[in-house]
């Protein structure tokens, strides 16, 4: 198949299924390199199993992804593929047992094999975009979820990875944080890095994201520019589904 | 009859022997746990790997060991090997069946200590590029460690009294000892009180201690 040289991640007839559980229908899309692209949609809509196929914690039934124009299959090395594809997870997933700043030197020594030395000036340069430099040196559970969190993208960002994934980051954090977060994330969109978000963070969502999904049961139902989308959604589906967090 | 014939200068004069025994039960003990942590390691790993294989060995071993009497495992190390022309000293044997019994009884308790840690922790090594060796070494292990400290104090209390089977080989250790005092001293209560305060000197300082860490963790997390 032939390649836009803009297109960073293609995602072709894509299935996914837990047992009996069908939940990614044939789900087809493409992403530009920094793209911005928001996920919203209903919880067991699949939105998080669409994302965890991209770096296989996954395992599509079937379809095809294609990373950098090279597909995905079982030859392809997943340990290098996630080291490209940063993750950040909805409930941080910090290494309890270390601190902040060795929660991103531990995968700079061993994936990137980066001296001691080497790892720990990454590291500080990250912390110091996530504005926590001051926090190198505590624990997870001495940080706020919205710490935790900043630490989180700051470890994946770390990795120089081509794309993150976010897997609905803000919706276990104490609501007076999340600015916090989006702070970070938005001015990761702005420097131009290539982003999935899974999130219902409308203000986000307008002000850096290029494009908008909505999914229901498996499925793409809707997509468009967020402005229009969140003004004028067009299906029933997300008319409905957007009425209701509109009015919580 | 005798009764309870406990004379509190024999006691005296019996403690040396007593403590010699000790240090072989807590030699043993030592030897024993060392080793049973390090298959209760590869076995707990066995067990919850993927491969069907390596899964049905970590698990059988586990369940035959933990089925069956650690008065067999010593008496398979002792005599049964040697019917076989494998002849271990009594020393040999006897580390040999502590060490692989307390390995199965390791083993579990690793398990649930692996088991007991969020997966999100392992997809979170996964999704930065770790290989699942790497993950478990790096991530899984070191916080699965603290929270079996407990449990494995408690199987170390378990080995320095269960160590007193291996007097059915004549290991000179405490319970047999003890038994010896009570022929050669023509008295059954003081030698046997006696073995059983050394026990207490021992074990209960560290089922003290397995408490307390236990408590600790269950307020604190990890």
């Amino acid at each position: 198949m032939t390649f836009n040289n803009n297109t960073i991640l293609s995602i072709r007839n894509l299935n996914k299924h837990f047992g009996k559980l069908y939940v990614l229908k044939n789900i087809n899309l493409d992403l530009h390199k920094q793209e911005v692209l928001v996920i919203i949609g209903p919880s067991g809509a699949g939105k998080s199993t669409l994302i965890r196929c991209i770096n296989r914690l996954e395992e599509p039934t079937s379809g095809e992804i294609y990373f950098n124009g090279e597909k995905i299959d079982k030859n392809t090395d997943y340990n290098k593929l996630r080291e490209k594809i940063g993750m950040v997870f909805q409930r941080f997933n910090l290494f309890n047992h270390l601190t902040a700043l060795e929660n991103i030197t531990l995968p700079l020594k061993v994936v990137k094999k980066k001296s001691d030395e080497e790892a720990k000036k990454i590291a500080y340069e990250y912390l110091e975009k996530v504005g926590l430099k001051d926090r190198a040196n505590h624990y997870p559970i001495q940080l706020s979820g919205g710490e935790q969190q900043r630490v989180a993208i700051a470890r994946a960002l770390s990795l120089q990875p081509d794309i993150i994934l976010f897997d609905e980051p803000t919706s276990a954090i104490d609501v007076e944080l999340i600015k916090d977060v989006l702070d970070v994330m938005k001015a990761l969109a702005r420097d131009g890095m290539t982003m999935i978000v899974v999130s219902h963070e409308m203000g986000f969502a307008k002000e850096v994201g290029d494009r908008i999904i909505f999914m229901d049961k498996g499925e793409i139902v809707e997509e468009g520019e967020p402005e229009e989308f969140f003004k004028n959604p067009k299906t029933d589906r997300a008319k409905q589904f957007l009425s209701r967090i509109i009015n919580i | 009859m005798k009764g309870l014939d406990f004379k509190f200068s024999l006691l005296l004069d019996s403690i040396p022997i007593l403590i010699n025994g000790a240090k072989y039960t807590i030699l043993f003990s030592v030897i024993s746990i060392f080793f049973g942590i390090l298959i209760g390691l590869g076995a707990s790993l066995l067990k919850i790997s993927k491969n069907p294989i390596l899964k049905a060995i970590g698990s059988t071993y586990i369940e035959v060991i933990r089925g069956t009497p650690l008065l067999l495992h010593i008496m398979i190390a002792y005599y049964g090997l040697a019917a076989f022309n494998i002849k271990l000293d009594y020393f040999t044997a006897g580390v040999l069946a502590l060490s692989i019994n307390s390995g199965a009884y390791c083993g579990e308790i690793f398990r649930a200590g692996i088991e007991s840690i969020e997966k999100g922790q392992m997809e979170a090594a996964r999704s930065v590029g770790m290989t699942y060796g790497q993950a478990m070494r790096f991530v899984i292990l070191p916080q699965a460690f603290k929270r079996v400290i407990p449990p494995l104090t408690n199987e170390f209390v378990a080995m320095l009294k269960d160590s007193s089977l291996l007097s059915i080989i004549a290991v000179p250790e405490l319970l047999r000892n003890a038994r010896q005092l009570m022929g050669t001293k023509a008295n059954v209560w003081t030698p046997l009180l006696g073995a059983g305060l050394i026990y207490l000197v021992l074990t209960l300082p560290l089922t003290r201690i397995a408490y307390i860490l236990e408590r600790r963790m269950a307020k604190g997390g990890i």
